[in-house]
């Protein structure tokens, strides 16, 4: 198929364009399911399953992927109205999406938030449709070692978001990390700090331990004020003239867009990385480049669109090493991958063979949602901060009943209900005590990877710890690493002397 | 930036997430104690981890301490009298709807913990508690359960249904 003939393109818009009638209900489905916390995509696509295995496979893919992309869009309003992430990947939008929405900038965040979702979204579709075989190849290239690398990155966040206090900061992370270390190990399957709960072997279930340490602890804390914002007056609904600025704002935001999106793209490419890690790093790499890293947690517009950019980039990058080599890059394209089995159809480079126009539908059906979300975000960033006049008497109750149940889809268990309250009483004193409880989140998602690839590392190598420096794109990813850990700190103290020298020569 | 405590105040609930934390590295530390080194080296190194850094915090706080002195108390955590109580049976109701849901079901269970969450945080009159959580329950029961087939926990009201629908 020539992608770079206008024949071949439009036809394959147009055709993806002609399955809208799915796509709406997908997108409206999956915003209001990546709302609420534990329905990721992948439980709802699961939940829906039957529904998909009977349509016939192209309005299957069409639908899975237009409420795939819809339910990472979907995960950042609650992390901006109420500080509760409806997906992993929106935990980071919580920094600096909620602190706008305390000062009053909900409706602002909102659209921030919608537009870096979409164009962020848009553009790494489009890069995907034309640089599929070369991407494809990113996949190779990137080992357990440079997964360590990369992983490293995201942890180095925990740093910069406890910045008031480092040290709880880093006992914040650390305390998470060795939670996020529970369970079986890689190589025996020894349960290691399970307390001999067999629903421990596989370790912390994430969802329960979002659910708890945002929803249920938020919800705790929120019962002391009436409203979300203490001055419910604040978040009123906007006029559709503020609305347009703030889109036009958010557009003026286009190349922190541009870039987080296309570093989400990559991350996302890496099967076992996800949205979450890609938002952290993004979160991390936008602070670290940023003129004014220090109003970033404080309600700074680029903390809200680096995570939404770069976990809407991820989606289209997951769905890499599905079409190129068969392997799922996450769990939604592992679903996707059992409906293309059901169906008959091959995946991996067959599929591009065999059928053409489906391959590379997906990627179109995945820009074409994006471009039909469009449209929705107006009404929804003017009406939705409207969430946040609610009395909390109301909010608190349902927030934790909806969220609570949440925690209990993915695996069936009421035992994870109750590893959600209990990361909900551990986020409640984290929060009242001034651990940040974005921090213990970090070590959860990110200690067992990181485990997973030292490991395998270590075991390729015979436990040589010198594997960690053997690849050159390893050492390329260590030095940045270290550079992104040493320039912060440097260009600070030249700023204070440099402020210091200036305040001297005007005094 | 959420995470709310003020480092200027030095208050003895400070000290409750790292000392969970150092509890937890000893237990998790001591429970890998008899397994090969290499199941046990994450545990090791974590567990120096949190270990030194929570050595560290501890002399600060101690040090700290002994210039401005402690607050012992547990009104830093759970908050001024007013809502200490609402506060704490909260909670509970959280921790009895968990225990309530195998047998209760969702749409019941959720309906019982909304009435009486609603009533507990000040929403009055209780025609508009029962309303309120009747409408938030069945439309909980009708998206989830009814629509999407989400395998909610079942109780008597969605057996009952069940038979109807």
């Amino acid at each position: 198929m020539d992608l770079t003939s206008i024949d071949t393109l439009s036809a394959l818009f147009l055709h993806a364009l002609g399955y809208w009638w799915i796509m709406i209900p997908a997108v409206l489905i999956g915003i209001v399911m990546g709302a609420i916390p534990g329905f990721a995509a992948h439980n709802t696509i699961i939940i829906l399953l039957p529904l998909t295995l009977a349509f016939d496979v192209e309005t299957a893919l069409v639908f899975m992927t237009a409420l795939y992309c819809a339910s990472h869009l979907g995960g950042g309003i609650p992390a901006i109205l109420l500080n509760i992430p409806g997906t992993g990947g929106a935990a980071a939008t919580t920094l600096d999406g909620y602190a706008m929405t305390k000062k009053g900038e909900a409706a602002k965040a909102l659209m921030l938030c919608f537009v870096a979702s979409v164009i962020g979204g848009l553009l790494s579709a489009v890069v995907t449709l034309f640089a599929l075989p070369v991407l494809a190849k990113a996949g190779y290239y990137i080992h357990s070692v440079e997964m360590v690398v990369i992983m490293l990155f995201g942890l180095a966040l925990i740093a910069a978001i406890a910045a008031d206090d480092m040290l709880k900061g880093l006992i914040a992370g650390g305390f998470g990390l060795l939670l996020g270390s529970m369970g079986a190990d890689h190589i025996y399957a020894a349960p290691r700090g399970t307390f001999g709960f067999l629903e421990l072997f596989d370790g912390v279930p994430l969802v329960p331990a979002l659910v708890g340490l945002f929803a249920i602890s938020e919800a705790i804390v929120m019962i002391e004020q009436r409203f979300v914002v203490t001055d419910g007056s604040t978040n009123k609904t906007v006029s559709w003239g503020e609305t347009l600025r703030n889109f036009a704002f958010a557009i003026s935001r286009w190349w922190q867009i541009t870039w987080t999106s296309l570093l989400g793209l990559l991350i996302g490419i890496l099967p076992g990385a996800g949205a979450s890690i890609a938002a952290f790093v993004a979160y991390q790499q936008s602070r670290l480049y940023s003129k004014n890293p220090e109003l970033y947690g404080k309600g700074h517009p680029d903390g809200v669109v680096a995570p939404e950019a770069a976990n809407n980039g991820v989606t289209t990058g997951t769905m890499v090493p599905l079409l190129a080599i068969g392997v799922p890059g996450g769990s939604t394209a592992a679903v996707m991958m059992i409906v293309l089995q059901y169906h008959g159809f091959p995946f991996g480079p067959r599929l591009f063979v065999e059928s053409p126009m489906l391959a590379y539908g997906v990627i179109v059906a995945m820009a074409v949602s994006y471009i039909l979300m469009l449209f929705m975000i107006f009404p929804m960033a003017r009406y939705m901060s409207r969430v946040t006049v609610v009395p909390t008497d109301y909010l608190v109750p349902i927030i934790v009943a909806f969220s609570l149940v949440g925690a209990f889809v993915p695996r069936a268990f009421i035992f994870d209900m109750g590893i959600a309250f209990a990361f909900g009483i551990l986020g409640y004193i984290a929060r009242k005590t001034g651990y940040h409880v974005a921090a213990i989140l970090i070590g959860i998602i990110l200690g067992p990877l990181i485990e997973r690839s030292f490991m395998l590392a270590m075991r390729i190598s015979n436990n040589d710890p010198m594997v960690m420096f053997s690849s050159n794109i390893g050492n390329v990813l260590w030095v940045c690493l270290i550079l992104t850990l040493a320039v912060p700190p440097l260009i600070e103290r030249r700023r204070k002397r440099a402020a210091a020298a200036s305040g001297a020569t005007a005094g | 930036m959420d995470g709310g405590g003020s480092k200027e105040r030095l208050r003895l609930v400070d000290l409750i997430i790292p000392v969970s934390a150092v509890a937890y590295a000893i237990y998790y530390v001591a429970s890998v104690r008899d397994f090969p080194f290499q199941a046990q080296i994450t545990g090791l190194l974590l567990g120096s981890l949190v270990g030194l850094l929570c050595t560290i915090f501890f002399i600060r706080f101690t040090w700290q301490a002994r210039r401005s002195g402690i607050r012992i108390g547990w009104a830093d955590l759970i908050g001024d009298p007013a809502v200490r109580s609402k506060r704490v049976v909260f909670i509970a109701l959280i921790l009895l709807s968990i225990f309530a849901i195998p047998w209760g079901g969702f749409t019941l269970t959720t309906f019982v913990f909304l009435t009486l969450s609603f009533f507990l945080l000040g929403v009055r009159p209780l025609t508009r508690v029962l309303v309120t959580a009747a409408t938030a329950a069945i439309a909980g029961w009708l998206f989830f359960i009814v629509l999407l087939g989400a395998r909610f926990p079942r109780g008597p009201f969605e057996l009952l249904m069940s038979y109807w629908i």
